[in-house]
């Protein structure tokens, strides 16, 4: 369980978060998304303990015990620390930081990375899984996941993916992902957080997001319902429409289609702009 | 006895709103029901279906749970998975299924913008049968 208590957190005068509370249970997969520059990243380093909040409170698991921030891995493109080591290097180095006795390199054999390489060599995407590896073996009750990972190929990213789902399978891990491209994590988050302007635009669990919103295309707009965004045609408008009951399907003029977790944020994201 | 090989017939559609739960439940009971799974063949385990089909282990220990519950599949404690099918349950055309089976046909239709009235009428049409108000207007499809 990460909670966020009345956090205010700013930027020299730019200000993030005013007040700001978010709650995650424990096992949790969690989706952070929302506009660039509206603090995504700013929450997970908050939540990573890199950042501190001006105000405010942020308390873990008493499981996760004194010292909290050992069992929360960040992955971030922060991997600046090994940068002239060896593989070997760094992961002895490691190994002796935190008194490991063993380190299981598994995830790194899938990747095409050598030990005697240096760390400054490595792609982005052998970086991110090495980083990765790194912080699995000291066993992280909660993941961050920050958007290193669309800098990644898809190979490393299916290998990434798939180590995640291996994990949440053996016990119970929170994972917080930032991300705003979602075809292949559409089915392993759980939850779903907007942030707008440094609130919680949209809180909900997977299923009921896709059930409330929707895709109406008719000649005019939807007077019953609020609409996100929408996106015009010489004869019809597409109407994305929040939140949606189904009760009012009879009611509706026009065609009412479901939609994929790209085109829900999309949709609101689209608004934004707009 | 080999384990049942990829679940090549489950497709999640991730435009449905049909949860992804649903779908692979749906999908494993249509396996099931075919014949395509047959009884007392071991299904995949939690981890393996979670990663063949990339969704969280927790919608496939509901999936599994789900489907133990209704009488599909049974449990050997630290064993796995089983298909169990009783021929008894399903000697009346398990009218469940056939309920979800014509929910998902109809939801999928009202997706592809019909409206019930058409969907009506096709199926109608399809299988011979005359609904008054909707024969007249399907011009020249006059079966009798």
């Amino acid at each position: 369980m990460i909670e966020i208590r009345g956090v205010s957190f700013s930027y020299g005068k730019t200000g993030v978060f005013r007040d700001f509370s978010l709650s995650i249970p424990e096992g949790q997969v969690c989706l952070v998304t929302g506009i660039n520059g509206v603090g995504k990243s700013t929450l997970l380093r908050l939540m990573a303990g890199v950042l501190r909040p001006d105000k405010g409170k942020i308390r873990y698991d008493p499981k996760l015990g004194a010292d909290p921030r050992r069992k929360i891995g960040f992955v971030s493109d922060a991997l600046s620390l090994y940068e002239s080591l060896t593989i070997a290097e760094a992961i002895g180095f490691h190994k002796s930081v935190y008194g490991l006795s063993s380190f299981d390199d598994s995830l790194i054999q899938h990747t095409k990375i050598g030990c005697r390489q240096k760390v400054r060599e490595l792609s982005i995407g052998q970086r991110t899984i090495f980083h990765l590896n790194l912080i699995l073996s000291l066993e992280p009750a909660v993941l961050l996941v920050d958007e290193i990972i669309h800098s990644i190929d898809a190979y490393l990213r299916k290998v990434f993916l798939e180590q995640i789902v291996q994990l949440l399978s053996k016990r119970r891990l929170t994972v917080v992902m930032v991300n705003v491209n979602f075809h292949d994590i559409e089915h392993l988050i759980e939850r779903v957080i907007l942030l707008k302007s440094g609130e919680i635009a949209v809180d909900e669990n997977i299923e009921d997001l896709k059930s409330k919103v929707k895709k109406i295309v008719a000649r005019n707009r939807p007077d019953s319902l609020n609409v996100l965004s929408q996106i015009d045609y010489s004869e019809h408008s597409e109407f994305f429409v929040y939140p949606f009951d189904n009760r009012l399907r009879g009611t509706i003029e026009g065609d009412i289609f479901d939609l994929n977790l790209t085109e829900i944020v999309s949709a609101f994201i689209g608004g934004e702009y707009a | 006895m080999g384990k049942l090989e990829e679940p090549r017939q489950i497709r999640i559609d991730a435009k449905s709103a049909v949860p992804a739960y649903e779908q692979i439940k749906r999908a494993i009971k249509l396996a099931i029901l075919s014949g395509r799974w047959e009884n007392g063949k071991q299904l995949m385990t939690l981890r393996e279906m979670a990663l063949k089909l990339m969704v969280n282990p927790n919608t496939i220990i509901k999936v599994y749970g789900q489907l133990e519950n209704e009488g599909f599949i049974y449990s050997r404690p630290g064993a796995g998975y089983y298909v169990k099918l009783d021929p008894a349950k399903f000697s009346k055309g398990s009218p469940e299924l056939f309920r979800e089976v014509t929910e998902d046909y109809i939801s999928k239709a009202l997706q592809l913008g019909y409206s019930a009235e058409q969907i009506l009428r096709e199926v109608a049409a399809l299988t011979n049968i005359g609904i008054p108000s909707a024969r007249r207007k399907d011009h020249g499809n006059d079966r009798d």
